[in-house]
């Protein structure tokens, strides 16, 4: 997944309505829905043919109404694997409420030529739990709702879809033919001659005891030292979203329960960067004293327990907090120009789905010309100022927010700003003309007498 | 101590006070210093947190009041606590408490330092025991010397008394209160040597502290009011006495009516009548004085003689006019309590139910002074030696102190620093009597060598005894703070067979639960003692709290604990009930949970009028036991409380070799198993089943008639 990870950037939504390219046809689509976690991760290959006489350049990727709001990430590469840029359009023809990609391609299709291109498509509450609430002893169920044909605005000769869930056990699925299932895979198509804008609604209705977390708010707080360090602060909220606990809970049935696979979650994985150091795991009421710290060779792995094991509709929220090295991250570019790059957003859980990000970063004291570049758009929020230890000087505060993130929004933000290397003696300098001060004061004050007159009577019993 | 006697031909002594100085400013650096590190051990055993169950109140309303400002918290109506009735927390606390922390909290933001407030609420006792440890200094010192005062700073530095209620965690009233006892006490014997306005005000405002911060400045209000009586009563009385006491009452008086919680009850209560009998007595003593001055000595007695009957009359009649018409409030049922040590325990079971109320121990005498209790005497009979009137106050503190620790046991608290003075006065004394640098010794007088070898001797082995006993108090009270003291108490920890330590985290983690999973407006009911943890940890509304005001509220929570099923279901649905939480420690082995407390709600339970159907007797066993076997009572057996910490145990293995059901705590196989529950539901039970969570069903839907 990593490796897949692909550089885009969505500019500000075109003013223009674009038009659908009528010689434009996709020759063969080979879609692969993954509905083994909590998201829906569509990934596939489209080879694409002009028929007509002019090259063509662009190419327009689109999402049905009920996609709005959900599609989380979406990436396109070539067949070389190279990125593609994309920008979010309106197509002529279609509501607003259509969600369209134009796809900028590396090379100009010649007429009567084809190319193919990748893309991957990241869904974030696609999945519902049908039943809404279970008991504890039952399974997760889950709905999908998707589309037997591949969504485009060009006609399709030829696409095939393979859903695979993570179990045998589907109750049940849509079957417009030809359609096979093997195992926990299901095979559609080969469908033939497909309309533009055609939709078939496909459901699939399994049993999926991944779990179902996700994070409602993450607020992440990175705060850089000139003295060599980073600290970095998480506050996390987050929430079973899977199917709702019907009934009591039983702590005997739990204690009893010894398969891995249910809808509950005990624990999770979080993966630090491999120099963090300084961990710690705590809430409002104080540590939690249930986590593991395992450092593995790239990266260390952090075992996290919430307080409770959480089911459906349940919530927690903690703090995770290290500190890292500000020598891979901060950058010291000519005089007195600093570069920071560091994650705008970091690994909570595999396949985790974070419905509201804010990052902070704490720039040190004394900064001017900041400038920020984000790796896709992200909303800005007034910067704020922060006072930390003997700050007289406030601390800038970079903020920015963004909403629906998965696993591939795990990118750098890059801050260029100025700084002068003599900020750093500003504090101990303060401190010492402090204690200078006090030491000055008591000097003078033990030599000199301040009384006016002798007491008249001295003390006695 | 040695270094205080002024001796050394060769020396100036400016330079033997420049090393004295010295000695004495390291001493008590040590010292202070001392205190604060002893304090820490929870903190780097467990972590920083709040300890206990009061303190978790401290905390919660030290951060509204930093959150809101003083005004908001003034009025502060608290609806989380004493469901339906509610509390205003502004005018039923003594706020010194919270306004010292967000007092230190401000100046630590004001200085950029950037400490968030509950690190402040956790290392405030630890801070104040340094102060205490200077203010010890000073007060020895005022009464006794330097030396005496610097034994008693060591002394008080690490006395398990005194730290049993200021380890870091312990954000308690006590925390501060001590200090600012004993800056009373510094303030009044200075005002009392002094016989200066100045000095009575400061003693004043020193003690208006006091009463901001604890209700156990009663204790200093009679204690100064006796020395005075005492005083007068031995010849002392004079006017530096009349002064210093003038204004410290009246200054004192009206400052401290401005705490809301005290309210005027330092002109009606007749907790505080010694205190205002004595004011009234030393200006009828200091105007027969100038009327003795001015009078010749038969128009004096004539006066005297109509004074007295007349005087005498009114007042009496006075008196019982106010008594009987309420406006001289009766004796509170704990002050009865100190008093008599078994009126509590015939007449309220509230108080009588807890532990630190009660009597104290032989053995908890020596294991909170260790040493001092052996040199506590030594000091005594030094103040009378060599009378003075501050001696005479330190007499009375130590022999009150004394006697109110040993009816209750918190009050070893207060005892401590007396012990310490004391003992610190006695030790210094005995020490500067055997230690004294020997003059150089002359080689002329043989018979004057064999005398100093023999002093040598003597000085040597004392020497020897006191760093042996020194050093075995050190051990004592170190050995004490770790073991005894530094428990959270929230966390708890035990010893796994291979030796690691297993951590119980089942009340944060219930609480954390509560907070996370029940809505906003949920009604916990549990017995009082969790009140104050579930409103601060988990902000869900409760019955009853550790501010154990209403008996009759608590009573009925009682009530609801003790009966069956249906009948507390009524009782729950009377009191809005959403969940309930019960402690239960039959697996872990904790032994403080609700069925050991089970006693107690069936006591408070049958103590009102509602719960008259409830008899202590029903619940114990033919042979007069408390058993939750099958040997034990019905009425046990199927009450609610029972039935919430035994749900679904029946069937858990808890120990090898022992048949299912097992109880760690009790020893006994429990004697009803299978069971439903009928009118709750389990809603959470935490990993070790230390917390349990039950939610109250909703009414079933009436089924098609």
């Amino acid at each position: 997944m990593w490796k897949f990870l692909t550089v885009f950037a969505v500019l500000a939504i075109a003013n223009a309505a674009e038009n659908v390219n009528p010689s434009i046809i996709n020759k063969n689509v080979e879609r692969s829905i993954d509905l083994n976690s909590q998201l829906v991760k569509i990934t596939g290959t489209i080879t694409i043919e002009n028929t007509g006489k002019q090259a063509a350049s662009s190419y327009l990727i689109g999402f049905e109404r009920d996609l709005q709001g959900i599609v989380s990430f979406i990436g396109v590469q070539d067949s070389q694997k190279n990125p593609l840029k994309i920008s979010s359009v309106a197509v002529v023809g279609q509501g607003t409420n259509e969600l369209f990609y134009n796809v900028q391609l590396r090379q100009s299709i010649e007429p009567g030529k084809t190319t193919t291109i990748i893309f991957e498509i990241v869904l974030t509450k696609a999945l519902t739990p049908y039943p809404t609430s279970i008991t504890q002893k039952e399974k997760q169920l889950v709905r999908y709702f998707g589309n037997h044909y591949f969504y485009s605005p060009y006609t399709t000769r030829s696409q095939k879809t393979e859903v695979s869930v993570n179990s045998r056990a589907v109750e049940s699925y849509s079957k417009l033919k030809p359609v096979s299932q093997t195992d926990s895979t299901l095979s559609y198509g080969p469908y033939e001659n497909i309309a533009a804008f055609s939709v078939d609604p496909l459901t699939v209705h399994y049993e999926n005891n991944a779990p179902f977390l996700t994070v409602t708010k993450l607020e992440r707080t990175i705060e850089i030292s000139h003295w060599g360090n980073i600290a970095v602060e998480e506050s996390i909220e987050i929430r079973h979203t899977g199917a709702k606990l019907k009934g009591p809970f039983s702590r005997y049935d739990y204690q009893r329960e010894t398969t891995a696979n249910h809808h509950s979650i005990r624990s999770y994985r979080t993966i630090l960067p491999a120099l963090a150091h300084s961990i710690y795991y705590r809430d409002m009421n104080g540590n939690i004293s249930t986590s593991s710290v395992k450092p593995r060779k790239e990266y260390i792995e952090l075992e996290l327990k919430p307080r409770f094991p959480l089911f459906g509709g349940w919530q927690s929220s903690y703090v995770l907090g290290y500190s890292i090295p500000s020598y891979p991250y901060l950058f010291r570019k000519s005089s007195g120009e600093f570069t920071l790059k560091v994650r705008l957003l970091d690994h909570l859980f595999d396949d985790m789905a974070v419905d509201e990000l804010e990052t902070r970063i704490v720039l040190p004291v004394g900064v001017s010309d900041i400038k920020v570049k984000t790796p896709y758009e992200v909303k800005r929020l007034p910067d704020g100022v922060t006072y930390k230890y003997l700050d007289n000087i406030g601390r800038t505060v970079i903020r920015a927010s963004k909403t629906n993130l998965v696993e591939q929004h795990i990118q750098d933000i890059e801050i260029t700003y100025t700084w002068k290397t003599h900020m750093l003696l500003h504090e101990p300098i303060l401190v010492s003309l402090a204690l200078f001060l006090i030491f000055a004061i008591v000097i003078i004050y033990v030599r000199l007498d301040f009384s006016i007159g002798k007491p008249e009577h001295s003390k006695k019993d | 101590m040695w270094f205080s006697d002024k001796k050394g031909a060769q020396t100036s002594t400016q330079d033997l006070k420049k090393k004295e100085t010295l000695l004495t400013i390291s001493i008590l650096a040590l010292a202070a210093i001392l205190s604060f590190a002893t304090r820490l051990f929870s903190v780097l055993r467990f972590e920083s947190v709040i300890h206990e169950f009061d303190p978790y109140f401290n905390y919660r309303t030290t951060k509204y009041l930093a959150e809101n400002g003083f005004y908001a918290f003034h009025n502060w109506f608290d609806d989380r606590a004493w469901y339906p009735l509610g509390r205003i927390i502004g005018g039923t606390i003594y706020p010194g408490l919270m306004l010292t922390s967000v007092f230190l909290f401000r100046l630590g933001q004001l200085l950029h330092i950037d400490i968030d407030i509950r690190n402040v609420c956790v290392f405030l006792a630890p801070l104040f025991s340094s102060f205490t440890t200077l203010i010890t200094y000073l007060l020895t010192k005022e009464i006794f010397d330097k030396g005496a005062g610097l034994t008693a700073a060591a002394f008080v530095a690490i006395v398990p008394g005194y730290i049993s209620r200021s380890v870091a965690g312990s954000y308690d009233n006590e925390g501060i209160a001590i200090f600012c006892m004993l800056l009373t006490y510094y303030t009044w014997i200075k005002a009392v040597k002094t016989g200066t306005v100045r000095w009575g005000t400061l003693a004043a405002l020193a003690y208006f502290y006091m009463v901001s911060s604890w209700g156990g400045y009663v204790f200093l209000i009679n204690l100064i009011p006796l020395h005075v009586l005492t005083l007068m009563i031995t010849g002392r009385f004079s006017h530096r006495i009349y002064v210093a006491y003038s204004t410290l009452y009246c200054v004192g008086t009206i400052l401290s009516m401005q705490i809301s919680f005290v309210g005027f009850q330092p002109v009606q209560s007749s907790e505080h009548m010694l205190a205002l009998g004595v004011f009234g007595l030393c200006q009828i003593l200091a105007f027969v004085e100038y009327l003795k001055s001015k009078l010749s000595s038969t128009d004096f007695d004539t006066l005297l003689s109509f004074a007295f009957s007349t005087v005498g009359a009114i007042l009496a009649v006075g008196l019982i006019l106010l008594s009987l018409s309420g406006k001289v409030a009766p004796w509170t049922g704990r002050f009865y309590a100190l008093l008599d040590p078994s009126y509590a325990k015939n007449h309220i079971p509230i108080i009588a139910s807890v532990s630190e109320h009660q009597p104290t121990a032989w053995s908890s005498f020596f294991f909170d002074l260790h040493l001092l209790a052996m040199l506590l005497p030594a000091g005594l009979y030094l103040c009378f030696k060599d009378p003075t009137d501050a001696k005479f106050f330190l007499a009375l503190y130590g022999a009150t102190a004394v006697y109110f620790a040993g009816v209750m046991v918190r009050l070893m608290l207060v005892l401590a620093p007396a012990a310490c003075a004391l003992s610190g006065a006695g030790l210094s004394r005995l020490l500067s009597r055997f230690l004294t640098p020997l003059p150089t010794i002359q080689r002329r007088q043989r018979a004057s060598v064999a005398n100093n070898e023999n002093r040598n001797v003597v000085s040597a082995s004392f020497a020897l005894l006191s760093i042996f006993i020194l050093s075995a108090y050190t051990m004592h009270c170190t050995w004490v703070t770790s073991e005894a003291y530094s428990s959270p108490s929230i966390v708890l920890s035990a010893k796994a067979h291979d030796g690691s330590r297993i951590i119980f985290d089942d009340f944060r983690e219930a609480y954390g639960w509560l907070k996370s999973n029940t809505p906003e407006n949920a009604r916990i009911m549990s017995w009082w003692d969790y009140g104050y943890q579930i409103t601060a940890m988990a902000n869900r509304t409760v019955l009853v709290d550790n501010n154990t005001w209403n008996n009759t509220h608590i009573s009925r929570v009682g009530q609801a604990m003790a009966s069956g099923e249906e009948k507390a279901l009524e009782i729950m649905r009377e009191l809005d009930v959403d969940y309930v939480l019960v402690i239960f420690g039959g697996l872990t082995g904790y032994s403080s949970d609700d069925i050991n407390k089970f006693l107690w709600m069936v006591r408070i339970g049958g103590s009102t009028e509602k719960g008259k159907h409830i008899h202590e007797s029903d619940y114990y066993s033919p042979s007069g036991e408390f058993r939750v076997d099958k040997e034990g009572a019905p009425a046990l057996l199927n009450c609610l409380m029972y039935k919430m910490c035994y749900y679904r145990f029946g069937k858990v293995h808890t120990e090898g070799g022992k048949p299912p059901g097992w109880d760690r705590v009790r020893g006994a196989e429990i004697g009803n198993k299978d069971f439903e529950l009928d009118v709750l539901e389990e809603a959470y039970t935490t990993e070790h089943w230390l917390v349990r969570i039950y939610k109250v069903k909703d009414l079933p839907n009436r089924g098609s008639l």
